[in-house]
């Protein structure tokens, strides 16, 4: 029996990344090893004031940290029955593109694109075509202005406070985004041009189960309240309050992150899920581009998230541009946060963060304080999906060589766009 | 636009793994802090400061380095054009002397995609080299190893006063 482990995807001592058996045309046990950090930092909140919560959890992911803060406000104005103006609505969802928008470019032109191309890193890809890289760094850059410019600062957005925001951007500023967006629609296509040409990755096909926040009338990675399964022409909704019925998590020997089915079935999220579920997104520019990348809705191939991400790209741009626009035309008003009175009560808030399905669920005493928290990443929900599209790219791959099924193996690990252990960054030696 | 600006990378949640960001902190309040340094606590992604890099006339990234050195342990990576040279030295200086420059600008740093959605410090400053012109120092601090805590171990705090010593020295 052979054994494939490929352990420098994790980050932590003792959580071990994927490990695959195989023998002969058997594969025995499959295992993906997730470090996640969110479950650890859940009793770091207790006893905190509702004011002190986004703070602290925008600390488990510095690429995620818009979408921890905002899912993190969501679920305590949901507990303490607090309503935002539309003013604060836009404002959060123009973050989120901003962090779509950074965190796509980073996966698709530094991490996915070498992939396809057969380099070992960006750093590679970059000496034989740079611009491909710059390409990808200008977008990243473009993610990066708009969520200091509305964040207030490069990480860990300090302007978004429960029931709004500190400090709303001036008009120069929004001037100056719009700007920055225009070239951005220009990258963003040209990402796409380069997407149509990089070479098929048909290597695990199967029967997936796609879930992600149910927007039927908006565009949003923000607001709505539910989430859609989609399974083999079946849909599901599932409300954000009974999560667990969807989430259905149980604990793992052989990883840190719990494992989620939903009726009984692994489920994937993140772009491919989300595009999957709403559909209703994909016109105009959007349905030319799908029909390029030849992409068909639902898709059996995990590898497609690549393609989803290229087009989310393309909208991100243009839907960040549409909320600056209609900011510009109605003025930004200076409107202080509304007022927030705590009481014992549980909230809890769904999210599309870049990867996926983002969930906070909080309760609270009297006092605003924090007595449970719970917290479920895109990386924990997508644990068992991965586990089964790895154990299906070994099944159907005719090759047997432990190279060639490593390679396969951390392409569509990429491109589930893990967030293996981002809470943890270091130097090592060689 | 201050000429120097030091970037601590790091989470504070992740007890010694965030030396960076509380070497940072604490550097920001720092009398010592010369008036031409800006200091920013930097997160996890470095590539996210590259617009903020634009400009300066050097840059220095303090990191976590785990390693098996003395706790608290001052490595520097100097970069110097295209060759480049590792120039590693402990807190107090004394081991600068005792090695030998090399030919890659982080000689014996990891280099591989060791993340599978974000870019190590190494990985960052190599492709930041493409829109970045400025020199970038890289001081990796020994730490034993990274674990889910606030705050940093009593033994890598109790070298803080040194290894603010040595972040400062760089500044001069």
């Amino acid at each position: 029996m052979s054994k494939i482990v490929i352990d420098h995807l994790a980050r932590v001592e003792g959580h071990g990344g994927i490990t695959v058996e195989v023998e002969g045309d058997t594969v025995g046990q499959v295992h993906f090893d997730v470090f996640e950090g969110a479950r650890l930092l859940e009793p770091l909140v207790r006893g905190k004031r509702f004011d002190e919560v986004a703070p602290v959890l925008s600390r488990i992911c510095a690429i995620c940290s818009v979408a921890h803060t905002l899912t993190s406000l969501k679920a305590t104005e949901n507990a303490f029955a607090v309503r935002v103006s539309p003013q604060t609505e836009l404002l959060r969802e123009l973050l989120f593109r901003g962090e779509s928008i950074e965190s796509h470019a980073l996966h698709l032109f530094l991490l996915a694109v070498p992939d396809y191309l057969n380099y070992p890193s960006a750093i590679a890809l970059s000496a034989d075509k740079p611009a491909v890289v710059l390409l990808g760094l200008r977008l990243k850059k473009l993610g990066n202005l708009i969520q200091e410019t509305i964040g207030g600062r490069a990480i860990h957005p300090v302007n978004a406070v429960p029931g709004g925001f500190g400090k709303a951007p001036v008009i120069e500023q929004l001037i100056e985004l719009r700007s920055a967006l225009m070239q951005g629609v220009t990258d963003s296509d040209a990402a796409m041009d380069l997407m149509t040409t990089l070479p098929p990755a048909d290597f695990c096909h199967c029967d997936t189960v796609y879930a992600a926040l149910r927007s039927p009338s908006l565009d949003s990675y923000y607001a709505g309240d539910e989430v859609m399964a989609v399974s083999d022409g079946s849909r599901a909704i599932v409300h954000a309050n009974d999560y667990k019925t969807l989430t259905n998590e149980r604990a793992m020997p052989h990883s840190h992150a719990k494992h989620s089915a939903f009726r009984e079935k692994p489920f994937m999220v993140g772009s491919l899920a989300r595009l999957t579920v709403n559909p209703r997104r994909l016109t105009g520019k959007l349905a030319v581009a799908k029909k390029r990348l030849k992409l068909q809705l639902p898709a059996d191939n995990p590898m497609d998230n690549n393609k989803a991400q290229a087009l989310e790209l393309i909208n991100d741009v243009e839907r960040a541009l549409e909320i600056i626009e209609q900011l510009l035309r109605a003025g930004v008003k200076d409107e202080p946060p509304v007022p927030v009175q705590p009481r014992a009560a549980t909230g809890t808030a769904i999210t599309e963060a870049p990867r996926g399905l983002l969930i906070h669920s909080y309760t609270y005493d009297a006092e605003g304080r924090i007595t449970a928290a719970d917290v479920i990443t895109p990386t924990a929900l997508n644990a068992a999906s991965m586990e089964m599209h790895f154990r299906k790219a070994v099944e159907q791959s005719a090759e047997r060589d432990d190279a060639a099924l490593s390679r396969k193996l951390q392409m569509i690990a990429r491109a589930y766009d893990p967030c293996v252990s981002c809470s943890v960054h270091l130097l090592r030696r060689q | 636009m201050k000429p120097l600006l030091v970037i601590g990378l790091g989470n504070p949640l992740m007890g010694d793994e965030g030396i960076g960001w509380h070497v940072a902190e604490r550097l920001s309040a720092d009398p010592r802090l010369p008036a031409g340094a800006e200091v920013a606590c930097g997160g996890t992604d470095l590539l996210r400061h590259a617009a903020r890099m634009e400009q300066r006339r050097r840059v220095i990234v303090v990191d976590a380095l785990r390693d098996d050195a003395e706790p608290g342990s001052v490595w520097a990576w100097e970069e110097r054009g295209a060759s480049g040279a590792g120039e590693p030295s402990e807190p107090g200086g004394a081991g600068a002397s005792a090695c030998q420059p090399v030919l890659s600008p982080f000689a014996g740093l990891d280099n591989r995609q060791e993340n599978a959605h974000c870019l190590s410090a190494v990985q960052a400053i190599q492709l930041l080299r493409m829109t970045v012109a400025v020199p970038i120092t890289l001081l990796g601090i020994s730490i034993p190893i990274a674990s889910m805590q606030a705050g940093l171990s009593p033994e890598l705090a109790a070298r803080m006063p040194a290894i603010l010593d040595r972040v400062l020295r760089e500044l001069e």
